[in-house]
């Protein structure tokens, strides 16, 4: 009878545990799911644009790093790419290192490599097949920051500033919140979204 | 010399269908918080068509700000019928690969079953070209059509939802008792957004 109960309460929990993976594999995760602010952001590897591996671990800053979802084609992610080499340029030397990640399915490395050489983006961009770490990180839209501070603990989530387009910028929480991070103070504003295009999985 | 015919008839079709809402909409202002949807009376007083419909009439965007966005959602409460919200730019090369499915179901649902209205983020200064020029190509001038012109992208998508990460195209589906009943990332897929439909129209 016991053994009934046990198998029946087991059977409940693998229908409830599948049940929650078919919502994480629709189109619409709910952004709250994967990777709140305030956790730790779990290590990867993926290639880059000439197939070399890196891990997140091996890409870490002193003090700390800047994941960037970001696209080839995406007018509204082609719009930061200045302010994104900008923010790698301005921080590396205090110790902040900026990992670019395409996730999109229909931008090739080779795409992303000539993307990078064209527009003139020296920091290392990752291709991320099958947008594994996309899912992992519930990114969406390009472009989308997550940074970590020193530890590898997620501090701010979402956008870069307020203005695509560059002329009305009234907010820049992304900078913001790594100069609070390098101060060693917490994050005021720990997210902020914006209108952007959507990263096509696979 | 067809295609010009086929264009002429759309026109008037479009026209045509403009008129109708207006008067449809006239009949909503009764209801108390239907009327308090101000924007929504704009565009298609504005698209009257004058002289038959000869002259083409570039359609109409109306420009609005988050307030307006929360009263055009309706913001739970009961209305006459459902509402579909699709979110778009002109930038966003998916958003543009989906209208023919969203200019079909339109028509197949009809105006007097289904509030279906477009909200571009494409620039205020977009308003009276790219997006108009777009819209008449894609032959949903009769659609209602909005541009947020949002002070805050965050508070925007958020006030949609906000497990929204603001990635685009979306499309939002309101049944009668203003509830959000389906949402969607992406590219419509038509199949499930006529179940959706059909559920909220049952």
């Amino acid at each position: 009878m016991k053994k009934l109960s046990a198998i029946a309460l087991l059977l409940a929990l693998a229908l409830a545990s599948a049940g929650a993976w078919a919502t994480q594999d629709s189109d619409t995760p709910d952004a709250k799911a994967a990777l709140p602010v305030g956790a730790a952001a779990p290590d990867f590897t993926l290639p880059d644009a000439d197939g070399r591996a890196h891990s997140l671990a091996s890409l870490k800053g002193k003090s700390g790093t800047l994941i960037l979802f970001i696209a080839t084609e995406c007018p509204y992610s082609n719009a930061y790419n200045a302010r994104m080499q900008k923010l790698a340029d301005d921080y590396r030397e205090r110790g902040v290192n900026v990992v670019g990640i395409n996730s999109n399915s229909n931008e090739s490395a080779a795409e992303v490599k000539q993307h990078a050489a064209d527009k003139g983006l020296t920091f290392t961009i990752l291709k991320d097949p099958g947008n594994q770490i996309a899912d992992r990180y519930d990114a969406q839209v390009t472009p989308e920051a997550y940074l970590l501070d020193s530890s590898g603990k997620l501090v701010y989530h979402g956008r870069i500033d307020n203005s695509r387009t560059g002329y009305l910028i009234t907010s820049t929480e992304l900078r913001d919140a790594i100069e609070a991070t390098l101060a060693g103070k917490p994050v005021e504003k720990a997210g902020a979204k914006a209108f952007g295009c959507s990263i096509k999985r696979a | 010399m067809t295609g010009g015919l086929l264009k002429a008839a759309a026109l008037c079709a479009a026209l045509a269908c403009a008129a109708g809402l207006t008067s449809a909409c006239g009949g909503q202002v009764a209801a108390p918080k239907q009327g308090a949807a101000k924007p929504a009376a704009k565009p298609q007083g504005a698209a009257k068509p004058e002289g038959g419909g000869v002259k083409s009439a570039a359609p109409k965007v109306t420009e609005i700000k988050e307030v307006d966005l929360k009263t055009l959602l309706g913001a739970g409460s009961v209305r006459e019928r459902p509402l579909l919200v699709n979110f778009w730019a002109t930038w966003c090369a998916p958003c543009r690969e989906e209208f023919p499915d969203l200019v079909e179901i339109r028509g197949q649902y009809g105006e007097d079953r289904l509030d279906f209205v477009l909200v571009s983020l494409d620039e205020p200064s977009d308003i009276g070209k790219a997006v108009p020029e777009f819209l008449a190509e894609a032959r949903a001038a009769s659609f209602p059509s909005y541009l947020l012109n949002a002070d805050d992208s965050d508070a925007a998508i958020n006030l949609v939802d906000p497990s929204w990460s603001g990635e685009l195209p979306a499309t939002f589906l309101y049944d009668r008792s203003g509830a959000l009943v389906f949402k969607h990332k992406g590219r419509v897929k038509p199949a499930e957004l006529r179940d959706a439909l059909d559920a909220a129209l049952e």
